[in-house]
């Protein structure tokens, strides 16, 4: 019998009764071949994996997170109430002990839902993995968190819940965001003024394959990650790297992330995208499985991999070396300056529009950092939809002084007498207290 | 018309003969573990003299035969055939000397992404040939989906085998190392599984009861007709606990979610009921070395009963989980649960006056107060058994689920009554009620329920369909069918289908149409995409005969 190094929880939640429609990558059948395969090759009868039902997120765990407009139910259906549970659960067993690894394979996924949530964005409608990340610090105090976002695309979702947040690092891998949606993610986008080096972005060429990945991973991700110490490492697991994916171009491999895997050692993988969902998903997601269980993975290996015809040409890995050596320095010798927003008084202000193209309509936006010397700042923002009534959030953040704390509540209750915003929303994560005012 | 049932037991084989509305019989022998058809002939031999034989309609027998075999590792050698293809390595499946892994694959739809590789399989073959195999395993991955190779297999060890056992025969859900695992052990024990069937039919026709029908007790709480369970032995495993628990159906009413207790002599066995039907394990039952794919009602066993010895270690008096030999009212030497009830007066049985004396003297050894004693020793065997249920209910609520709709009904087991039998039951039944406030019963004739409950345990058949629209086929592995079916094929096609093969499958068992009983379990239809185009639905329906009794008896 196989027994695994490290005990492995898996939250397996294929949600086969939902999809984004019937033609949708997102769709029903998406994971139904992973399902397969993990049962067929008697994965949870290995001694030490084990298989675990989600949780179904609170309200509270979302708007924890996110200024929802015009709120939390009205954005995320069930099934994203059950993907951000089982990420929860997934953090619920390691935090608890009773694994020391857990792997939540659900979806929908989350990584392109932002601060802001007024819609779906890229299949995301809530950030599950922040989500679960808060939920961490809200239970069990204050952690260090490192978000290594190796999905094909930019999780700019991601970067921005954590753009203000010095204490957590998020690095993204993703195809360069000049080939590929959403369009963004590179290394000059290195965190806000408060966070200046813990966002750390690599566009890799399209066809970069697990030569291209490894090396980033021994050059950037695991000397950034030796020298931050995180508490805790997540793995913002989409597949969609994979060389059969339909969305993309990147020629990484089953073997390829589950080496990834093997040297990232995440305490908690959250699936994100991937939509290859035959050729790919069963044999990447058995691999990472098997990885973060520490049982041998050397015979997965997905049909037409040829690690010949899919290795990178010389100029591609040339090119990767290039981002190899300048990108650790955003980390260890961040910028002076943000290079989003203006300063304004003491806020820092960021004009912005965003497009949410599952639904087709934009938001405007106006975020506000309140620039402190005694703690990582008030963070204002203003949205509206387009032709929409408008909304307001404030966010008075974990560990924040009694000067920020108050301006907080003064900016709320300022907001509540102008009357100019038809929804409001208060996170405190100082208190605990979060509240929504509105119509 | 009588129904005979027999439940060859660890200690004793216990017979009964049912009539149409009574017990017309009734036997209890001592278990010949050498010579287990011994022990059957004379609990028959004991019957057909209290009734007229040629009333007997059919005899059900739950046999430790299987089961002992593979426990005691008597087993014959077996050359396994695997293909595996890529993910985890088959060699750690390995279950034999003469294991032989063939390159080639299938993926999960079943489709071929390489060829067997016939030299190879050729030379695996000689291998066995050379070790003087007669039994083979043929097992490939994902062969629920397609079992070419699996023939292919066959076909290549044609005249070399008396007997093999195809992977896919023997469910169509999938697990590849378990479908390894059953299909060794279903060989290992053919031939001894088949001498003892025919040692069975040649005992009754010499005893006048060649016209009765024989079906062998499966774990998963039904049967199957002997001629069918000469092929799938393995089957017959742990077919014990499932008397039993089919006895407390035949015995009782039971309509809400119920705990069942089974408290024997070493062991309390658990199983837990879901409105009225008791539920199955989802992989399959484990057994020697490893985990199979053999069907079994969910049975959690604990190491308390009546003959467990009561042991005081640090001032904390404990039950179980060993046992001494049997209790001092039965010639034993160390106390057990059975003399600590006897000492409160709840159970009469054995020697009163040895067992009273015995623990009062072991009491004082222990420097403890005898009454204290047999109130410790009580409370500790029924907290261990309360604990377990806990965990049990608690393992049981926390099975995965794969959809919303599952997950937000959240259909949790909450027990509402329990039923109890076995020998020291009656004697526990008030503790147990004051542990769990919970409606407790204790039926009549509960010492033979075991062998009520294989006379009317009912034939059940599992079997689970596939249909890939894309390549037009609908297949049922385990019945090895397969057909061509029209794009438009729906899951409401397949659902009939299915149940129609189900009751085909139990005509050709020669059992009645049981169309009452026979319900879906799943079904599920999912689009399959190319780009953005559907180009089929992949379909999946599992249905079965719903494990039960023919009728009730109380
Ligand atoms: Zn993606
Ligand atoms: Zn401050
Ligand atoms: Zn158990």
């Amino acid at each position: 019998m196989l027994k695994a190094e490290n005990s492995l929880g898996i939250i397996f939640f294929p949600a086969f009764d939902w999809a984004i429609s019937p033609t949708h990558p997102e769709r029903e059948e998406r994971l139904l071949y992973t399902q397969d395969q993990l049962r067929e090759e008697g994965l949870f009868d290995i001694e030490g994996i084990r298989e675990y039902k989600p949780e179904v997120a609170e309200t509270v765990d979302i708007e924890r997170v996110h200024f929802c407009f015009p709120e939390a139910e009205a954005i995320a259906t069930r099934s994203h109430y059950i993907s951000a549970g089982g990420a929860i659960k997934a953090a619920e067993l390691v935090m608890q002990g009773e694994r020391d690894r857990a792997f939540a394979l659900v979806r929908p996924p989350g990584h392109h839902a932002m601060k802001t949530v007024q819609g779906s964005r890229g299949f995301c409608a809530i950030n599950i993995e922040a989500i679960m990340c808060e939920h961490i610090r809200e239970k069990y105090g204050h952690k260090r968190i490192a978000i290594i976002d190796t999905d094909c695309h930019h999780g700019d979702g991601t970067q921005d819940v954590y753009w203000h947040d010095p204490d957590t690092l998020f690095i993204s891998m993703h195809q360069d965001g000049r080939t590929l949606y959403p369009g963004t993610g590179f290394p000059k986008d290195a965190g806000g003024p408060k966070a200046l080096g813990r966002t750390i972005n690599i566009p890799l060429p399209p066809g970069t394959s697990d030569a291209g990945f490894m090396m980033v991973m021994e050059k950037i991700v695991m000397p950034i990650l030796d020298d931050f110490k995180p508490d805790l490492i997540i793995n913002s697991a989409g597949q969609d790297n994979h060389f059969t994916d339909p969305i993309t171009n990147m020629n990484f491999s089953a073997q390829g992330y589950a080496a990834l895997n093997s040297m990232l050692k995440p305490d908690i993988a959250v699936l994100e995208g991937g939509y290859a969902i035959q050729g790919a998903l069963p044999y990447v997601n058995l691999g990472i499985s098997l990885a973060m269980a520490g049982v041998d993975y050397s015979h997965v290996r997905e049909p037409g991999w040829n690690p010949i015809t899919l290795k990178e040409p010389d100029d591609v890995m040339k090119y990767i070396g290039m981002l190899c050596d300048s990108i650790p320095d955003i980390y260890f010798n961040p910028p002076k300056e943000s290079n989003e927003g203006i300063i304004n008084g003491n806020w820092s202000v960021r004009h912005r529009t965003i497009f949410y193209d599952t639904e087709g309509f934009t938001e405007s936006q106006t975020e506000s950092l309140l620039l402190c010397d005694e703690c990582r700042g008030l963070l204002k923002v203003e949205t509206q939809k387009e032709n929409g009534p408008m909304g307001f959030g404030i966010e008075i953040p974990i560990g924040a002084c009694d000067k920020c704390r108050n301006t907080g509540y003064s900016l709320l209750e300022e907001a509540q007498v102008k009357s100019k915003y038809r929804y409001m929303q208060m996170i405190n994560r100082k208190d605990k207290e979060y509240m929504r005012y509105g119509f | 018309m009588l129904l005979l049932g027999i439940d060859v037991g660890g200690t004793h084989t216990d017979a009964v003969a049912l009539g149409p509305d009574r017990i017309e019989a009734q036997v209890k022998v001592a278990t010949n573990h050498d010579d287990l058809l011994s022990s059957i002939r004379n609990a028959l031999g004991e019957i057909v003299r209290q009734t007229d034989p040629a009333r007997i309609k059919q005899l059900n027998l739950s046999t430790t035969l299987s089961t002992n075999a593979i426990v005691e590792g008597k087993l014959e050698d077996v050359g396994v055939i695997v293909s595996a293809g890529p993910g985890l390595d088959p060699h750690s499946f390995m279950t034999c000397k003469d294991f032989h892994v063939i390159p080639g694959s299938l993926d999960h739809r079943g489709s071929e992404t390489k060829q067997l590789n016939n030299l190879a399989l050729e030379e695996a073959i000689s291998s066995c040939r050379k070790s003087g195999v007669k039994v083979y395993a043929a097992v490939t991955k994902f062969s629920p989906r397609n079992p070419s190779h699996e023939k292919a297999i066959e076909l290549a060890v044609g005249d070399n085998a008396d007997f093999i056992t195809l992977g896919h025969q023997i469910t169509g859900r999938l697990n590849f190392p378990r479908r390894i695992a059953t299909a060794f052990y279903n060989c290992a024990v053919w031939r001894i599984f088949n001498n003892f069937a025919d040692a069975i039919s040649g005992t009754l026709e010499e005893m006048g009861l060649g016209h009765i029908k024989v079906n062998i007790l499966k774990a998963d709480g039904g049967t199957m007709p002997l001629p069918l369970s000469r092929k799938v032995p393995v089957q017959s495993i742990f077919s014990g606990p499932a008397a039993s628990v089919m006895g407390i159906i035949a015995l009782c009413k039971i309509t809400h979610d119920s705990i069942i207790y089974d408290i024997g002599g070493t062991t309390t066995d658990i199983a837990i009921f879901v409105g009225g039907t008791p539920l199955i394990e989802q992989e399959g039952i484990n057994i020697g070395s490893y985990p199979t794919l053999v069907r079994a009602l969910k049975v959690h066993s604990i190491g308390v009963g009546g003959d467990s010895a009561i042991s005081i270690l640090e001032g904390i008096v404990r039950v179980g989980p060993t046992r001494l030999g049997p209790s001092i009212a039965f010639g034993g030497k160390t106390p057990t649960l059975t003399d600590a009830l006897i000492w409160k007066g709840s159970c009469d049985c054995g020697d009163i006056g040895k067992s009273k004396a015995g623990f009062a003297v072991f009491a004082s050894k222990m420097d403890i107060d005898p009454e204290d004693l047999a109130d410790k020793a009580i409370e500790n065997a029924i907290n261990k058994i309360h604990d377990s249920t806990r965990e049990l209910v608690e393992e049981i609520n926390q099975q995965p689920v794969y959809t919303i709709h599952e997950l937000l009904e959240n259909r949790r087991i909450v027990p509402r009554k329990i039923y109890m039998m076995g020998g020291p039951a009656k004697a526990m039944k008030m503790d147990i009620f004051r542990k769990f406030r919970l409606s407790t019963e204790v039926p009549e004739n509960y010492d033979v329920a075991n062998a009520i409950g294989a006379a009317l345990t009912r034939t059940t058949t599992e079997i689970e369909l596939f249909a890939d629209t894309e390549r037009g086929v609908m297949f049922i592995p385990s019945l090895g069918y397969r057909e061509n079916v029209p794009r438009n094929y729906k899951l409401e096609n397949a659902e009939k289908d299915a149940m129609n093969h189900l009751l085909a499958h139990l005509g050709e068992m020669s059992v009645a149409a049981d169309g009452a009983n026979a319900l879906i379990t799943s079904s599920s239809s999912f689009n399959m995409m190319n780009g953005s185009t559907t180009v089929g639905r992949n379909i999946r329906v599992k249905c079965q005969i719903k494990p039960g009794v023919v009728r009730t008896y109380s």
